[in-house]
C-alpha cells in the first residue's frame, strides 16, 4: 500500500512544530510497511483530484497567510480540496490552515479574507492571544496540544465541533468548543505537535486515507505506543 | 533621590539573595529597583561613555563574551550583563550591583538584549554600536512571529542616534534588510562557504561583498574552527586574509566571532585586528555554551535553529561509546510551548555523513549510542527522538536531572554530550557545583 500526503503550502504554513504532524504520519506508515511520500502543494503547484490521499494544512504568519488565502481562490486549489473532502479524503488543518478553510477571516482592519468554505465556521481577529496547553474531549478520546492564536473562530449552526475544551481556550475562549469536523476533515487550534502525542487521531487519518484510496475496510497493525501515551498522559496529568 | 533609593533597595535585595544562597541575583534587584525609579537604566547608563548592544535569537552571550575578551585586552574597564539575564531587569541589576555612586569608572557597557527587550531598553542605553546577529523562531509564545520582531526592530532603529553604527549579519535576510531602517553607518558581516541563512524565504541569491567576511572555513571537530577574515575597509589591503583560529566548534560561532571582531574594529580603530584575533586562543566560552567538563561537554539548546546547529556540530563527532543526555523544560524562560522540538532537526544526529575532513575514517552510526531524556518534558523529548529514528530501546527517560546525570555517568566509556534547555542548564550548573565539579556560574567572569 502507498499513501501520498499533500502538505498544503508547507513552505509558507508551518509554525509551532506543525511539521511534526507530517513526521508522525510518515513514521507511523513506515513502521507498518506502508509506503509514504509527502508533497508540498504550494503557490506554483497544480493540484488535481486524486493527487493526494491525505491533506495536512498548518498555521502561518499573517503575511504568509494572506498570500495563501489568495492563492487558494485564484488557483482553484480550494475547490479541488473541497471536492476531495466531499469524497472522503481525510484532512487535518491547524490554526491558520483551519481558519482559511472556514468561510472567512475578518482582520482588525480591512476587508474580510474569504475562505474555502469547507467548514461552517468563520474567524474574527481578537485582541487577546490565547496561549497555553489545551486538553479537549473528543470522539478520539482526550486530545492534548498547545494553542497560540488571537483569531476567534465561531461555528455556524449545524457544524460539529471536534471536541469540547476541558482546559484551555479552544475556538474562541467563550463557548468551550474546539475545532470542527466535517466528513473526514478536521480543523483545530492544537499545535504541540498534535499527532505525535495523539496517536489515535494519527491512525484514524491514515486508516481513512487508505480506506478511501483502496475502497475497502482497513485494520491498521497496532504499534508500540509507549512513549506516545506517556506524553499524552503526562500532559493530562499536568495540564488537566 | 529616587535613583539613590532605587539603587539602595536593589543592593539590599542582591545582598539578601546572596546571603540566602537562592541564586545569583541577576534579575530580582533590578525588578524592584525599576519599580522605584523607572528611569534607572537611562540615568546610570548615561554615566558610561560607550555602549554596545547585542541582540538576536542566538549567540548573544557568546558574542558579548568574545567582545569583552577583546576589550579587557585593550585595558578597558567594562560592565556587562554576563549571566544571560537579558531583560531590562537584568540590565538594571547589573548596573545596580556594579555602581559605586557618584562616580562611575566604567569605560564601556556591553549589553545583550533579547528580541523584545531591545525595543524598550536600546533607546535608554543610547548605544554607540548595535549588533543584529540573527532572527530565528524562538518562543513565539513570548516574542511573536519573526516578521513582527523585525518590524519592531526597524521602528526602534529609526529612533536611535545617527552617530551609532549598526552591524548586521548579511547572510540573514531579515537582519540585512534592517540596514534600510537606519540612516547612519551600517556594516555587514557574513560567512562565504557555509552560510546560515535564517528564516526569510525570499533570500537574495547573489553574492555580495561584506565588510567582514569569513572565508576558507575549516571545521576541526569539537576543538573549533579556522577561517580567513577578509575585510576590505579594515584590513590593510583589499586582498589581505587574516587567519583566525576560533576555539569554539560550529559554524554558528563563526558568526559570533565575526560580530565581535567587527565591533572591536569600531571601538578600537587604532589597534590592528590581529592584535585581538590572536587572543582568541585564550578565550573560554560562557557557562553552558559549549562548556567543557572532564567527562563531556554542555551545549545549550533553546530553539529549532540553535538546536539544529548544535546537532550538526556534534553529529560528526559522536562515537558509539558516547552518550547523549538531553533535558527539555517548559518553564517560562524556556518557552512554555515545546512544539519547537518538532521544528528542530534531530534527524541530523543520525546522519553519519562522511565528512571530507575525516576521509578514510569510517564514521559509525551513533544509533548504538545511549540516550537519556530528562527535564519536565522528558517524555516529549523521548518521543521526538523515537520519531527522529533512534531505537526506542536505547532511549531512557529520567525526569529528574540529577539522577539522569548520574545514570549518564555510570559506566561511561566515552564522551557525554549534555544538551539542556535554558532552565535545565541552570539546574545542571547547580548540580555540578554541588558535586564539586565546578563553581557557581555567577562567580564565573
Amino acid at each position: 500500500m502507498k499513501l501520498t500526503i499533500g502538505y498544503l503550502y508547507g513552505d509558507l504554513m508551518n509554525i509551532y512544530g506543525d511539521t511534526g504532524n507530517i513526521i508522525a504520519l510518515k513514521k507511523r506508515c513506515e513502521w507498518r510497511g506502508i509506503e509514504v511520500v509527502d508533497k508540498n502543494i504550494s503557490i506554483a503547484t497544480l493540484l488535481s483530484k486524486g493527487d493526494c490521499d491525505l491533506f495536512f494544512f498548518g498555521g502561518g504568519q499573517d503575511q504568509q497567510q494572506e498570500v495563501v488565502a489568495k492563492d487558494l481562490v485564484k488557483s482553484a486549489k480550494g475547490k479541488v480540496i473541497t471536492s476531495e473532502i466531499e469524497r472522503g479524503v481525510p484532512l487535518l488543518s491547524i490554526c491558520g490552515g483551519y481558519q482559511l478553510l472556514g468561510e472567512y477571516y475578518k482582520p482588525h482592519k480591512g476587508p474580510k479574507l474569504p475562505g474555502v468554505e469547507l467548514f461552517g465556521a468563520y474567524t474574527v481577529a481578537g485582541d487577546k492571544r490565547m496561549i497555553g496547553n489545551i486538553t479537549t474531549e473528543s470522539m478520539f478520546g482526550k486530545l492534548v496540544g498547545f494553542e497560540n492564536h488571537s483569531g476567534k473562530t465561531y461555528l455556524k449552526k449545524g457544524s460539529t465541533p471536534l471536541g469540547m475544551v476541558i482546559k484551555g481556550f479552544g475556538n474562541n475562549g467563550e463557548d468551550k468548543t474546539e475545532g470542527c469536523i466535517y466528513k473526514n476533515a478536521i480543523g483545530c487550534y492544537m499545535h504541540g505537535s498534535l499527532l505525535p502525542k495523539n496517536p489515535r487521531l494519527a491512525d484514524w487519518l491514515i486508516k481513512k486515507a487508505l480506506e478511501v484510496k483502496y475502497g475497502k475496510n482497513i485494520e491498521l497493525k497496532p504499534l508500540d505506543d509507549t512513549f506516545e501515551l506517556q506524553v499524552h498522559q503526562s500532559a493530562i496529568r499536568r495540564f488537566g | 533621590m529616587r535613583l539613590l533609593l532605587a539603587i539602595l533597595v536593589g543592593k539590599i535585595i542582591a545582598q539578601l539573595i546572596r546571603f540566602l544562597k537562592i541564586g545569583g541575583g541577576s534579575a530580582a534587584p533590578g525588578l524592584y529597583a525599576l519599580k522605584i525609579d523607572p528611569d534607572l537604566v537611562e540615568k546610570l547608563a548615561s554615566r558610561i561613555p560607550k555602549h554596545v548592544i547585542i541582540t538576536g535569537t542566538n549567540g548573544k552571550t557568546t558574542t558579548s563574551r568574545i567582545l569583552a575578551h577583546f576589550a579587557k585586552m585593550s585595558g578597558l574597564k567594562i560592565i556587562r550583563n554576563h549571566t544571560g539575564s537579558n531583560l531590562e531587569r537584568g540590565i538594571a541589576s547589573t548596573l545596580i550591583s556594579s555602581f559605586q555612586l557618584p562616580v562611575s569608572n566604567f569605560q564601556l557597557g556591553i549589553w545583550e538584549l533579547d528580541e523584545a527587550a531591545f525595543n524598550t531598553v536600546a533607546p535608554k542605553l543610547k548605544p554607540d554600536i548595535v549588533v543584529f546577529l540573527n532572527v530565528f523562531r524562538d518562543q513565539l509564545d513570548r516574542y511573536g512571529e519573526v516578521d513582527s520582531v523585525v518590524k519592531r526592530w526597524c521602528n526602534t532603529l529609526k529612533m536611535l542616534n545617527l552617530q551609532a553604527t549598526v552591524l548586521v549579519n548579511g547572510d540573514d535576510a531579515n537582519c540585512a534588510k534592517l540596514t534600510k531602517c537606519f540612516k547612519g553607518k551600517t556594516l555587514k558581516f557574513g560567512v562565504r562557504d557555509y552560510k546560515i541563512v535564517g528564516e526569510s524565504i525570499q533570500h537574495q541569491k547573489e553574492q555580495e561583498n561584506f565588510d567582514f567576511e569569513a572565508k576558507n572555513v575549516k571545521l576541526n571537530g569539537l576543538k573549533g574552527s579556522f577561517f580567513h577574515l577578509q575585510s576590505p575597509s579594515f584590513l590593510a589591503s583589499r586582498s589581505e586574509h587574516l587567519p583566525v583560529a576560533l576555539p569554539l566548534p560550529g559554524i554558528y560561532h563563526i558568526y559570533d566571532a565575526l560580530a565581535a571582531i567587527a565591533c572591536a574594529t569600531q571601538l578600537f580603530p587604532d589597534t590592528l585586528i590581529h592584535r585581538y584575533t590572536d587572543t582568541l586562543k585564550n578565550f573560554k566560552p560562557a557557562f553552558g555554551r559549549v562548556e567543557r567538563l572532564e567527562f563531556g561537554s554542555i551545549f545549550l539548546i533553546k530553539n529549532p535553529a540553535g538546536a539544529t546547529q548544535v546537532f550538526e556540530t556534534i553529529a560528526p563527532n559522536l562515537k558509539p561509546n558516547d552518550r547523549l543526555l538531553m533535558a527539555l523544560n517548559d518553564n517560562l524562560a524556556d518557552g512554555t510551548d515545546v512544539s519547537w522540538i518538532w521544528d528542530a532537526n534531530f534527524e541530523v544526529l543520525l546522519r553519519h555523513k562522511k565528512s571530507s575532513k575525516s576521509a578514510g575514517v569510517k564514521v559509525k552510526t551513533p544509533q548504538g549510542c545511549t540516550l537519556i531524556a530528562s527535564g519536565n518534558r522528558a517524555y516529549d523529548l523521548a518521543n521526538r527522538l523515537k520519531y527522529a529514528g533512534f531505537n526506542p530501546e536505547l532511549i531512557n527517560v529520567q525526569k529528574d536531572l540529577s539522577k539522569a546525570l548520574q545514570e549518564a555517568r555510570d559506566g561511561l566509556n566515552g564522551h557525554l554530550f549534555i544538551l539542556p534547555t535554558y532552565t535545565a542548564m541552570l539546574e545542571l550548573q547547580g548540580i555540578l557545583t554541588k558535586s564539586g565539579i565546578k563553581k557557581n556560574y555567577w562567580e564565573e567572569v
